[in-house]
């Protein structure tokens, strides 16, 4: 009759195990989660984000072309969307950074009318050569950085930024 | 440049460069039928000064929005602002907002109020392309401030 039931020995043995696999278990998820989540995440430094811009329709006039990619900080992923002045020389694309050398605004291709075939910076009047080499006399110390470009099937696609190699 | 720890190594060093101040001023209005037009302008405010950091980092600091209750007094917000301002060297200070109410107050010089678009239902190229838009009202009016007075 009492051979069913679960003895005071019986219970304690389950609920101690179950208990004790719980505890395991949260320790082992974060661990794993290390173990996995960087892995997962690791983003080769090669990728090369595809952009809608044709590569037929680049030429010699250096024109912004978008691209956007996901990006975690901390806890907070967001989708960034940066730009590249793209421009063709000879049969070679050459995508500019257009983050300022100076401290870090926005150029634009012929942002100055006094000098339409330049980039220029709004903010401290920057100015740099199509190439990206910085123009002496104004605030920046170096040229603009450079990605790595591709053509993907006919489109531009976008890749590490590196030094300038054009200067 | 952002008000973070790293963004206020760099401006300590390039003040004379960093010479505007950018506040973004957030009502909020957390009534049932309130809240949602409330989310929605603080959104759009922050992705506007987003967009205008990015294009002006060097010469932007954007500092954290100042949030107020719908109820908060708006005169002696721009009191306290405005003296802890003073401890600062920022030659340009702008203040950014949705909330109509400053409208009417001429306590800060330099409010720029743009009506907030409803921004959060939009897909993310359209709402760039809207955000852009947004982008190429103010910054004339920040030209303008620059070559004014420097
Ligand atoms: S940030 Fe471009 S010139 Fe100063």
């Amino acid at each position: 009759m009492s051979n069913n039931r679960v003895s005071r020995r019986q219970f304690l043995g389950y609920t101690l195990t179950g208990v004790g696999g719980f505890m395991a278990a949260g320790m082992l998820m974060p661990m794993v989660r290390f173990a996995v989540d960087p892995v997962l995440q690791q983003k080769d430094a090669g990728d090369y984000v595809l952009t809608g811009q044709a590569v037929s329709e680049i030429t010699e006039e250096p024109v912004r072309v978008d691209f956007s990619y996901e990006q975690v900080d901390g806890w907070y992923t967001s989708d960034v969307t940066n730009s590249a002045w793209v421009y063709r020389d000879g049969d070679k694309l050459i995508a500019l950074s257009p983050v300022c050398k100076h401290l870090g605004c926005t150029v634009n291709w012929g942002g100055d009318a006094e000098h339409p075939t330049q980039f220029f910076c709004p903010c401290h009047a920057g100015r740099y050569e199509k190439n990206g080499a910085n123009i002496a006399g104004t605030p920046p110390i170096g040229p603009l950085d450079e990605f790595d470009v591709e053509d993907q099937d006919g489109f531009v696609a976008i890749g590490a930024v590196k030094e300038n190699t054009l200067v | 440049m952002h008000f973070t720890s790293k963004d206020i190594d760099q401006y300590v060093g390039q003040k004379e460069y960093v010479d505007t101040a950018v506040i973004p001023l957030i009502e909020l209005d957390l009534s049932a039928n309130g809240m949602k037009a409330s989310a929605n302008a603080s959104e759009y405010m922050q992705s506007l000064t987003a967009i205008l950091e990015k294009q002006f980092k060097g010469r932007i600091l954007l500092f954290p929005p100042v949030s107020y209750a719908r109820e908060s007094d708006r005169t002696k917000l721009a009191v306290d602002l405005q003296a802890e301002l003073r401890k600062t060297s920022f030659q340009h200070v702008f203040y950014l907002t949705a909330d109509a109410q400053w409208r009417a107050l001429d306590d800060l010089p330099n409010v720029l109020w743009l009506p907030a678009i409803p921004t959060g239902d939009m897909d993310q190229t359209f709402k760039k392309s809207v955000m852009e838009d947004q982008l190429r009202q103010v910054l004339p009016l920040f030209m303008k401030e620059w070559t004014h007075h420097s």
